[in-house]
């Protein structure tokens, strides 16, 4: 039963790790080598990976998206995807697709004359799935050593603590307040129950004693 | 435009959940704070009567104070944040 317990809160835990993984802002310094324009398939579980622009993308069957070709400074390539998440999930109110394009292209180099940029994105870059990170913000940097501090994410955790350990009190408040005694009156009422149970038994000792508690069955109890 | 409804209600109606929510903590921390002073040190005299009307008065108290008023916050604030990213997103 131990291992039961365990392993469903690791589990959980990983869920949730992975959950926030995937849908907070990350940030990577890269250099932008090109944009490209592909038509994307979008009706089978891969789905999950692709956003949902507007109200009648999600039934669409294929769309264009745009993407965003950079190279790490440890020379490994890494693609974004640039789509809007508009007013549906993750939050990030996403709509200035074309403008982050614009960008982009503004800060594309070479490799002999390299130009810094920080990347903002949220999700994985995937080679089997063919899953891209969004790039939701680009900003030029002096060169790929900058320090990044997450801030956003330094907050939203926080917050998120904050949020937790509040219903956990909440939840302890409303025990002590509320269930507990709710249960103390079912014990009284149960023990009073049983009180009765041992007079009634008290009484129905021999033949007439029986008859006496048999009769008693009858009247009402107080 | 239905992407915006949805948006908006989905915060109102989760907003409001929080507001009564943390109103309900607040009262209940605050009675018991209340019970917890009259227990610790009984006026001479004091029945149950008298420590009745003293939480009740303590809640009356508490019903009109700013902390009890601040709470609106919650309803408020996602649309704030959600203003606040909309700018920083697409406009900053």
């Amino acid at each position: 039963m131990r291992y039961v317990k365990w392993t469903f809160w690791a589990i959980l835990a990983l869920i949730i790790g992975l959950f926030l993984n995937y849908t907070l802002p990350q940030q990577e310094v890269v250099r932008v080598v090109g944009t490209y324009q592909e038509r994307q398939d979008l009706n089978d579980w891969t789905r999950i990976f692709w956003a949902t622009p507007d109200d009648q993308s999600g039934t669409l069957a294929n769309r264009d998206v745009q993407f965003i070709q950079a190279i790490r400074p440890n020379g490994r390539p890494m693609v974004y995807r640039n789509e809007d998440t508009g007013w549906s999930w993750p939050p990030y109110f996403k709509f200035d697709t074309a403008s982050l394009q614009t960008e982009a292209e503004d800060l594309k180099s070479t490799s002999d004359a390299p130009k810094w940029a920080v990347i903002t994105h949220y999700g994985w870059r995937n080679e089997l799935l063919s899953s891209f990170p969004n790039a939701v913000a680009i900003r030029a940097v002096a060169g790929p050593d900058v320090r990044i501090i997450p801030w956003f994410n330094i907050v939203f955790l926080i917050f998120l603590l904050v949020v937790g350990v509040l219903l956990y009190r909440m939840w302890l408040q409303f025990r002590e307040r509320m269930v507990d005694p709710a249960l103390e009156d079912l014990g009284e009422i149960y023990d009073a129950a049983g009180t009765r149970v041992d007079a009634v038994r008290k009484g129905a000792r021999g033949t007439f004693g029986r008859f006496g508690a048999w009769l008693d069955t009858w009247r009402t109890k107080r | 435009m239905i992407g915006f409804t949805r948006v908006i209600l989905f915060w109102a109606v989760a907003g409001t959940i929080a507001y009564f929510v943390l109103r309900i903590y607040g009262r209940s921390l605050r009675r018991e704070a209340l019970e917890k002073s009259w227990d610790a040190n009984p006026p001479p005299g004091a029945d149950a009567v008298t420590r009745a009307a003293f939480i009740e008065k303590g809640m009356a108290d508490y019903e009109g104070s700013l902390r009890n008023r601040l709470l609106v916050i919650v309803v408020v604030l996602p649309f704030i944040v959600i203003a606040v990213l909309l700018y920083l997103m697409n406009y900053a």
